[in-house]
């Protein structure tokens, strides 16, 4: 197991662990290094300081105020 | 006039004439609801008093003369994931089976407004598939079948809007995708379904999965029927900031259309599926301009899914934290939520940040396409009663389904054709955003060549 995969699993088991069987943590512990896969996949792509995320944020205020 | 199978425009038109009742509709369809959902397990709520009070007023208004609109006095079903006043919503979860929500969704206002009829919530996959179901049994209303078969499954997480609508028991439903839950059902199930541009369509009121992968859409016999629905529930809504001020009409555009086929998309795909798409495709070159086109390697599916896994994780943290996972029906919908915690927020902040790439990447590749066309699924329809991975094994990677997705892009699935077993096989057509009409348009020429949208379930024709 890939050492972050690792050191994620072992903080979902130190939250969660009591919680599940053993059987249900390896599937846990499967589901976490697709997790990393998937953030790893990423992490090979660069990208600017400018480059901001794709969501829009608005500020809120009451209308009429 | 039977009212069973016939598509919205000419419903209406049978309504607006007086051939048939909003009254009449209403019985008939709660009649089929009742008698055919359990055997389907496509219902979770049959909306009864509150249909008939609607149907009356309707029925009334259209003898005074105030016809609303073509889904005036029709009956329609709900995805449960929609809140409605008084009637139990339950997000086809055991633990909120008794969840009651005082007010509606945006998205059945809408369609009160248009005067359609609300006549049940139809089943779905528990938490519209948020916690990693891997099999059909993963709603506390049992697995639900495609009135093709009862030993497959009807897609999810819209199950019971793909069903009832192809066994004829509502003639339209509204359904949600976050990532497949409504091109997967219209599949499975061989009907119309319409995935809207990310902010088309309000999610007020609606189970939050993902707040910015989350889309409300139509799941209906024909393309056309999808408009027509989708007319009636588009605009800007104020309780959903995601919601787009961009008006939309029902308009189609006839001549001129051209579609791409992105290079290999059929690798890895089931050969039923890539047999039928094959032939799809040479339906839509007597109509189109087809082209190959290529999308450029990009980890589309780390993209979509560590936004989705973050959302979801975020979304039902104090379900997760109060260890009421427990509860569900999947065994993995119980341990599944523990791992979406591990996405760190950078790497979630990355995936948002690409995302711009991506939805870049898809405006240039799909800029002079009316749509891409792909197989609705790689693989053919699962078993009822096993996981996906042993009974549909497969290895072709969702690359339409995470761009689209992804980048909030609008899609349709309608049906191609039967495999060997004679379940269907579904097309999508895939538009730019905002580009709704335009694969209406495509997926509208298409069925006026096919006739498998015509083509119904033996055992729920009456």
């Amino acid at each position: 197991m890939d050492s972050e995969a690792e050191k994620l699993f072992t903080l979902v088991k130190e939250r969660y662990g009591d919680r599940i069987s053993p059987d249900e943590l390896e599937e846990v512990r499967k589901a976490v290094e697709r997790i990393v896969e998937s953030s790893q996949d990423l992490r090979e792509l660069e990208l600017g300081n400018g480059d901001e995320p794709f969501n829009v944020f608005k500020p809120y205020r009451r209308e009429g105020e | 006039m039977n009212p069973v199978y016939t598509p919205l425009r000419e419903l209406s038109m049978g309504v607006r004439s007086g051939e048939v009742s909003p009254v009449e509709l209403a019985e008939a369809f709660l009649e089929r609801l009742e008698t055919h959902g359990p055997t389907l397990n496509a219902v979770v709520t049959l909306t009864k008093e509150r249909a008939m009070k609607q149907a009356k007023r309707a029925e009334e208004e259209i003898k005074e003369g105030k016809m609303r609109g073509p889904l005036h006095g029709v009956p329609w079903g709900g995805k449960d994931l929609l809140a409605t006043a008084g009637i139990p919503t339950t997000w086809g979860a055991a633990p909120f089976r008794d969840q009651v929500f005082e007010g509606d969704a945006t998205v059945v206002a809408r369609l009160d407004e248009a005067g359609a009829v609300l006549a049940a919530k139809l089943a779905m996959i528990e938490l519209a598939g948020g916690m990693g179901y891997r099999q059909p049994n993963a709603s506390f209303t049992g697995p639900c079948a495609t009135p093709w078969s009862p030993r497959h499954w009807s897609g999810g997480s819209s199950s019971g809007s793909g069903a009832a609508v192809a066994a004829g028991l509502v003639p339209f439903a509204v359904g949600s995708e976050t990532w497949g839950s409504i091109l997967s059902p219209a599949n499975n199930c061989g009907v119309a379904g319409l995935r809207p541009t990310y902010g088309r369509v309000s999610r007020h009121g609606a189970m939050a999965l993902s707040w910015t992968l989350d889309k409300l859409g139509p799941l209906c016999l024909t393309a056309d029927d999808c408009g027509i629905v989708l007319e009636a529930i588009a605009g800007h809504d104020p309780r959903d900031m995601s919601t787009s001020k961009r008006l939309y009409r029902y308009v189609l555009k006839r001549d001129g259309l051209r579609v791409a086929v992105p290079k290999g998309v059929t690798d890895g795909a089931a050969e039923p599926v890539r047999r039928g798409f094959d032939d799809a495709m040479r339906v839509v070159e007597g109509f189109a301009e087809v082209e190959e086109i290529e999308f450029p390697e990009f980890p589309y599916g780390a993209v979509t899914r560590t936004i989705l896994n973050a959302e979801a994780a975020a979304a039902f943290d104090e379900f997760t934290e109060r260890g009421l996972a427990q509860g569900l029906t999947a065994p993995e919908c119980r341990y599944g939520p523990y791992a979406k915690t591990a996405v760190l927020a950078v790497d979630y902040l990355k995936a948002l940040r690409l995302r711009e790439r991506m939805a870049r990447i898809a405006e240039d590749v799909m800029t002079g396409y009316d749509a891409v066309a792909a197989p609705s699924r790689a693989t053919t329809v699962p078993r009822i009663d096993e996981e996906f991975r042993k009974s549909t094994p497969g290895t072709a990677k969702d690359v339409m389904g995470a761009l689209g997705n992804g980048a909030g892009l609008p899609a349709i699935s309608v049906p191609s054709g039967f495999d060997g077993e004679g379940l269907p096989t579904g097309i999508q057509f895939m538009g730019r955003a905002y580009g709704e009409n335009r694969v209406l348009s495509v997926a509208v020429e298409y069925q006026s060549r096919t006739g498998w949208h015509e083509v119904h379930p033996e055992r729920f024709t009456p």
